[in-house]
């Protein structure tokens, strides 16, 4: 290679990360945008982590929203508009907030009518700022924190059940399950990060626990940026003399759980997830091995009895290679809820889009109690927690009923 | 090689004085003194975990975690070995000493990987490919910098971080990799639980860390070593090639990465960020040992260890961080120069 070559190289990285950094800062351009909206195809917003430590999730939720749009284009566009096509303008949030809420600017000021993402809780509280200020609805498809939808805010919406109603439901099927093998869960061990996420599922499952009249103590927190070793915690639980561990963690404590609860081996009638990153991944499975077998986890997640849902993760894994999770069925959804906006509406005006969201009710591929349909406050009112397990290797939906493909073990392998 | 000897190209012994890192790790050896201090650590440590146990009221739990704290001090005390002996001889601070860390791990993978080798044995090629990468670093982009202000090292070494995490994101992609160990077992120490690869990981660190010692103590080339760390200058003027010194001395503190890498692989989970997790704690330990003292960040790693598994019983709903940078602070406050360190 030249150093001309390597110049010019250098020049044209400089020229558009200067372009970037000028999108993301502009200011949106409402007349611009609207010039954008009418002619065209139909813009969707897509924010997801597609670099950085979330890019694994982050590309899986970028391809399901690309799916989406695909689905839709195939099937005539939007027909109110006389079958324009819908186009995904994608963005990177590098899993940092003010990255997001920059190109979430940029989104909008290329004329998008509506914005799904981001993954991160962190990030989607500053990009629903961002919705709220220009007036363009932002659907998320994960976003686990509550605190957004107590702002009151007009142009925030959620697909994904939060990590209140998974908690609450996590403490019920619980309750349920425990009583159905005739072992009733008497007393709760509750580890979690340390993170909004974490504390956040951690209260409001005691809460609903106690109700229920189940005791949970100890509660035990970690720090999941640092963490290398849980066999302390773990022998905090079985000292407590606790019948269940909840675990409320991301993916790589997930695994440093299962490690210590393996070496440990406390006498637990059963391995509780709450929203836990891990424990309903077919990565944990392989991973761990024997050691995930008969975790549970509650948690949002694709319907697999849904014969469109498995047509669409058959169709993912043929084209990717690798088996679409639940943030990307949900990144599908998400785009859905938007163009079903669209095509009620019959324009590309947000504000109308906006209105038009709020009221359409549209079927989802992740479980649901019925369609997609707003409460108010913008969250899901159908998002329909369900209860996972790991069974002969696999992770399978065994509660609520209605949702089962297998029926709910409930033990843990090392006291059988 | 030409430029061996050549004074004007040497760019270290430009400041007059040896700095006061220099003079530490030269000044390290009094062994009665280190004994004492430790002993003083030792109690210290005797009393917190006495504290520990009116805390949390069951002795199993507190056992258990100076266990898990002593073994996973001791991989702490590895890697803040190959960090403090960069910076006690070259006056580098490496901030992408926890990236190389991540290097090392992603080579270990990929050997046991495409080799089905048991994952012990990539310290064969790990060690030797770090040393090497460490070696081409220090000659490519820092053994320029010597005279240069700090600003320049700490921004080269964080650029290069950066660039290595992402480099393995690209290549490897952000997928969590598991290194699975052959065989691993646990057993029971008066009833807490001790997993075979943490046992190994401890030993393994130990066992580098004397060879170290050694090399530094006993050798030709520590001598060296040591002399170029006192007195760059004086080193040069009786014929020690101070720059390939600094090269070796900096291929081997990342060769410490890679060896501690390899131990860590199979009981973490091996990503491309996971560097920084490594980072700070390593940070922490050479400061607390004595910026620059070999001995000592092996005893800071014990102890931060050990202080990390405390802190979880002492203050629930805490990072373990936040005890670490507790007792960083006191130290710092108290002992400036490091537990370890003499006062220049």
């Amino acid at each position: 290679m030249s150093a001309r070559k390597l110049v010019a190289g250098l020049g044209a990285c400089a020229v558009l990360l200067a372009a970037a950094g000028c999108g993301g800062s502009a200011p949106s351009g409402a007349a611009g945008a609207a010039a954008g909206r009418d002619k065209g195809p139909v813009k969707i917003g897509a924010l997801h982590p597609v670099s950085g430590a979330y890019a694994v999730d982050g590309q899986q939720m970028r391809r399901g929203a690309r799916m989406a749009v695909e689905a839709i284009n195939a099937n005539g566009g939007i027909k109110s508009l006389g079958g324009r096509e819908v186009e995904l303008v994608a963005g990177d949030t590098q899993g940092k907030a003010e990255v997001g809420q920059s190109e979430a600017q940029r989104l909008i000021s290329e004329g998008a009518v509506g914005m799904v993402g981001t993954y991160q809780s962190a990030v989607s509280t500053n990009v629903a700022v961002v919705a709220e200020r220009n007036e363009v609805p932002f659907v998320m498809d994960v976003t686990a924190s509550d605190e957004i939808f107590a702002h009151g805010y007009d142009y925030s919406f959620r697909v994904q059940p939060g990590s209140e109603v998974i908690s609450v439901a996590a403490a019920k099927y619980l309750k349920e399950v425990s009583q159905q093998a005739g072992e009733p869960v008497k007393q709760v061990a509750f580890l979690h990060e340390q993170s909004d996420f974490g504390s956040g599922a951690a209260e409001a499952f005691a809460a609903a626990a106690e109700k229920l009249g189940i005791e949970v103590d100890p509660v035990i927190s970690y720090d999941a940026a640092t963490v290398s070793d849980l066999t302390a915690q773990i022998t905090q639980v079985k000292a407590s003399g606790a019948d269940v561990l909840a675990v409320a963690g991301y993916y790589r404590d997930g695994l440093l759980a299962a490690k210590a609860i393996n070496a440990v081996k406390p006498d637990l009638n059963a391995v509780w997830g709450v929203s836990n990153g891990a424990f309903d991944q077919p990565k944990f499975v392989t991973d761990v091995g024997a050691l995930g077998e008969r975790y549970f986890s509650t948690n949002y997640h694709f319907d697999a009895q849904d014969p469109q849902t498995r047509k669409l993760r058959a169709e993912y894994q043929r084209r990717y290679g690798a088996p679409m999770r639940t943030g990307a069925v949900l990144a599908y959804d998400a785009v859905q809820a938007i163009a079903a906006g669209v095509e009620r509406a019959g324009g590309t005006d947000p504000v109308k889009v906006r209105d038009a969201i709020a009221a359409s009710k549209v079927e989802p591929l992740t479980v649901g109690s019925g369609p997609i349909s707003f409460a108010p406050n913008g969250d899901n009112e159908n998002a329909l927690p369900v209860l996972m397990q790991v069974q002969n290797g696999k992770v399978v939906q065994v509660y609520p009923q209605e949702k089962a493909e297998a029926e709910p073990n409930y033990s843990v392998t090392w006291r059988s | 090689m030409s430029d061996i000897n050549n004074g004007g190209a040497a760019p270290a012994p430009a400041t007059p004085e040896p700095s006061a890192a220099r003079r530490r790790l030269a000044a390290s050896g009094g062994t009665g003194a280190l004994l004492r201090r430790a002993g003083v650590v030792g109690g210290l440590a005797v009393i917190a975990i006495a504290i520990a146990l009116l805390k949390s009221g069951s002795g199993l739990v507190v056992w258990q975690s100076v266990v898990t704290g002593l073994l996973m001090g001791g991989l702490y005390g590895l890697i803040a070995m190959g960090l403090t002996l960069i910076f006690g001889v070259l006056d580098i601070v490496n901030f992408a000493h926890g990236a190389l860390l991540a290097i090392a791990m992603f080579i270990a993978f990929g050997v046991v990987q495409g080799t089905g080798l048991h994952p012990y044995l990539t310290l064969l090629v790990a060690v030797p490919a770090l040393f090497l990468i460490g070696a081409v670093v220090h000659r490519g982009l820092l053994s320029g910098t010597g005279g240069a202000s700090l600003e320049n090292q700490l921004l080269i070494t964080l650029g290069l971080s950066l660039l290595l995490e992402n480099g393995l994101l690209m290549f490897f992609g952000a997928e969590p990799k598991n290194i699975a160990l052959p065989g691993d077992f646990q057993f029971s120490l008066f009833g807490a639980v001790v997993a075979g690869g943490r046992l190994y990981a401890f030993v393994g660190a130990l066992l580098i860390g004397a060879v170290l010692f050694w090399l530094l103590r006993r050798t030709r080339f520590g001598t060296a070593i040591r002399a170029v760390a006192a007195n760059g200058q004086g080193a040069e003027l009786v014929g020690v090639n101070v720059r390939r010194v600094h090269t070796v001395t900096f291929g081997i503190g990342t060769a410490c990465a890679g060896a501690a890498a390899v131990l860590a692989a199979p009981l973490v989970t091996v990503t491309p960020t996971l560097g920084e997790q490594f980072n700070i704690t390593a940070f922490v330990v050479v400061v607390l040992g004595g910026m620059g003292n070999v001995a000592g960040a092996l005893v800071g790693g014990l102890l931060i260890g050990l202080v990390e598994q405390l802190t979880t019983i002492y203050m629930d709903g805490q990072s373990s961080l936040l005890g670490v940078f507790a007792v960083f602070l006191v130290v710092l406050f108290l002992r400036p120069q490091g537990l370890f360190g003499r006062r220049a």
